[in-house]
């Protein structure tokens, strides 16, 4: 039978819509990798040939390891920080389970809707009067204020589908509250904690406004280095710092769906045995 | 610990003493005064909303009484939290933690009272033995079966030798054959380990199966409490005689009060009752006939109560008939006979006989 044209149409836009959308998308960032093997001193596309110089740049000059280690420090500094509060927060909400809980865990969520510029403004003048302006702990506590609502919301959300009879199992068992959190509840909301630390991690390590407001040069972020760096002269080293991101990006989520596949796997594999 | 062999350890007693919860307006347990004996195997039973889960969970500790007090072996434990409280719970669904083995999971009770893993070997491994799973021990909970899973959790309520054992509905999710045999398995547990379970169920066979007392709540107040023989054959009131198994519900007036029972009337026909009743001569008595009281035959029955019906349903059963036959004066009524001694001819439509002494029936309050 021959289709109706119009459906065939239809069908054609759609997709040619869904491949512009993701082209769009992906692109602008695709440019950033023949850029990096630039042969020329500015951000440009090759001329000659292919170079690794800007990749060679990047790792013998200091600023730019000692940007990227800082930013690794507060990243994961914070990261660590907005994990024990969120979850801890986004738990204590859960057990309450009244209206007040759901008022604070609503009044978590303040960090994510102010414009983060506003936010940065009043951290500038409260860093100020705390002393703690262009220090390591002022970043990462700025870092952690951002992140902590992220992990509140990731947490809370394994949180709604963990068995409330498994907490009263451990209590009936005579677990204790802290041991009840340890061995039972954290690593049945794994997912949600490990998916808030992927939150929190990459807040912490492109976040610039709040850096540029509150550090100047004794914390100095990749971000604001790279940021620099563009006011600077354009420098090929940029694109390569990008290149490389979006690599270790991609291993990364190329691991967690292989880890994910891997483990949906054994858990058939597990019911396929089970069984009287 | 429950090695099985120390069945003279006897267990702790409890008792409830005006315990009260409400939410809101809602009283979801209303007064409840009840006296566990140490090393019995007692049951709430009721529907749901009657109770018996807020009763079990208050014991636990899980539920915080709004008023009254829970006493173990007189000690009040009211506020005790359910961490310190020292029962073993078997929830429904079984709670068993995912995330850990079956060695794991039974471990976990030692484990928080500071025992370590290999200390705690031995005890681990009796209490699977003692629940015939020692060959799973490292499995996870997913890989095992509901009868299996149920087991594992029974095992790790009991590994550290709790003061009571609870259990919120165990076989509820199981079907029907592994139901019955866990049954056995629970009764005769109870019997080799002394320790004083308190269960909760709305499956009236499951009560009568394996209790040495069950408690009938209704709406947050104990109906009636009492050995399951007891609550069979003499119900108090219609909502225990409609719960606990099947009944035919007569209502008529009392025409002739005897020495040793009454004689009544129901829709025209004179019918007798032992005992005495609970009202005076011309007031309204209901009387509750068991199904498997009324015997069937095709001619008039020889027995003080007779009359005729005609079968208007029937069902087989294999070991039984369940018959419904509608009668003058009576209505409906059910009828349950052995199906291989069955007198009468099963059709539908065909005339009948019904016939019952006057000590088959019992006669009961209506509320």
């Amino acid at each position: 039978m021959k289709k109706d044209p119009r459906v065939v149409f239809g069908r054609c836009m759609m997709l040619g819509l869904a491949w512009t959308v993701l082209a769009f998308l992906v692109v602008p960032m695709a440019i950033v990798v023949p850029v990096s093997f630039t042969d020329q001193y500015f951000l440009s596309l090759p001329k000659e040939g292919l170079s690794l110089q800007h990749y060679a740049a990047f790792f013998e000059k200091d600023i730019w390891i000692s940007a990227t280690l800082d930013s690794l420090i507060v990243a994961i500094a914070s990261t660590i920080c907005a994990l024990f509060l969120g979850t801890l927060c986004a738990i204590g909400c859960w057990r309450l389970a009244s209206n007040r809980a759901e008022m604070v865990r609503t009044f978590m969520l303040t960090p994510i809707i102010v414009p983060t510029i506003v936010q940065a403004l009043a951290m500038y003048r409260f860093w100020i009067d705390l002393g703690i302006m262009d220090t390591y702990f002022g970043l990462i506590l700025a870092h952690t204020l951002i992140a902590v609502p992220y992990v509140v919301v990731t947490v809370s959300s394994s949180l709604a589908n963990f068995d409330v009879r498994l907490e009263q199992a451990s209590r009936n068992l005579g677990g204790s509250t802290s041991q009840t959190i340890r061995w039972v509840i954290v690593p049945s909301i794994m997912p949600g904690i490990l998916s808030g630390a992927l939150f929190a991690f990459t807040i912490s390590f492109d976040e610039i406004v709040v850096a540029l407001f509150i550090t100047s040069r004794n914390v100095y972020t990749l971000p604001k280095r790279i940021w620099d760096g563009i006011q600077d002269h354009l420098d090929p080293t940029i694109a390569s710092i990008a290149t490389m991101l979006i690599a270790i990006t991609l291993a990364l989520l190329l691991t967690e769906l292989w880890a994910r596949q891997r483990q949906r796997a054994k858990r058939t594999a597990r019911i396929d045995i089970g069984g009287e | 610990m429950p090695d099985g062999s120390n069945g003279t350890r006897s267990g702790h007693a409890l008792s409830l003493r005006s315990l009260s919860k409400h939410y809101g307006s809602l009283a979801a347990v209303d007064n409840v005064d009840l006296d566990i004996p140490h090393g019995s195997f007692l049951t709430l039973l009721g529907p749901s909303g009657s109770g018996k889960t807020t009763i079990l969970m208050s014991i636990a500790g899980f539920v915080e009484p709004s008023g009254g007090q829970i006493l173990l072996d007189d000690t009040d434990i009211t506020r005790r939290p359910p961490d310190k409280r020292n029962f073993g719970m078997v929830f429904q669904g079984y709670a068993l933690f995912p995330h850990m083995t079956v060695a794991e999971n039974i471990w976990f009770p030692l484990k928080v009272r500071g025992i370590s893993k290999s200390a705690a070997g031995d005890k681990i491994r009796a209490a699977l033995e003692l629940v015939q799973l020692g060959h799973l021990a490292d499995r996870y909970p997913s890989q095992l079966s509901g009868g299996q899973q149920q087991r594992v959790a029974l095992a790790r309520a009991l590994v550290f030798e709790p003061d009571l054992l609870l259990l919120d509905e165990p076989l509820s999710a199981l079907d029907k054959k592994l139901r019955a045999d866990l049954q056995w398995e629970l009764k005769s547990l109870h019997q080799r380990l002394g320790t004083t379970f308190i269960y909760v169920t709305h499956d009236q066979e499951e009560a009568l199966s394996m209790s040495d007392e069950i408690v009938i709540l209704r709406d947050g107040k104990i109906e009636q409490q009492g050995g399951p023989g007891l609550l069979y054959e003499k119900p108090a009131t219609r909502f225990v005689a409609d719960f606990l198994g099947k009944s035919n519900f007569l209502t008529g007036k009392i025409t002739e009060i005897t020495a040793d029972g009454f004689a009544y009337d129901v829709g025209g026909h004179s019918l007798v009752q032992d005992g005495k009743p609970a009202a005076s001569l011309h007031d309204t008595v209901l009387v509750a006939l068991r199904p498997e009281k009324i015997s069937l035959s095709p001619d008039r029955s020889q027995m003080p109560n007779a009359l005729q019906g005609r079968i208007s349903a029937f069902n087989y059963f294999g070991a039984a008939y369940h018959f419904q036959i509608q009668t003058e004066g009576l209505g409906e009524v059910i009828a349950t006979v052995p199906a291989w001694t069955c007198a009468i001819d099963p059709t539908v439509g065909g005339e009948i006989w019904l016939g019952w002494e006057p000590n088959a029936s019992v006669t009961v309050r209506e509320s």
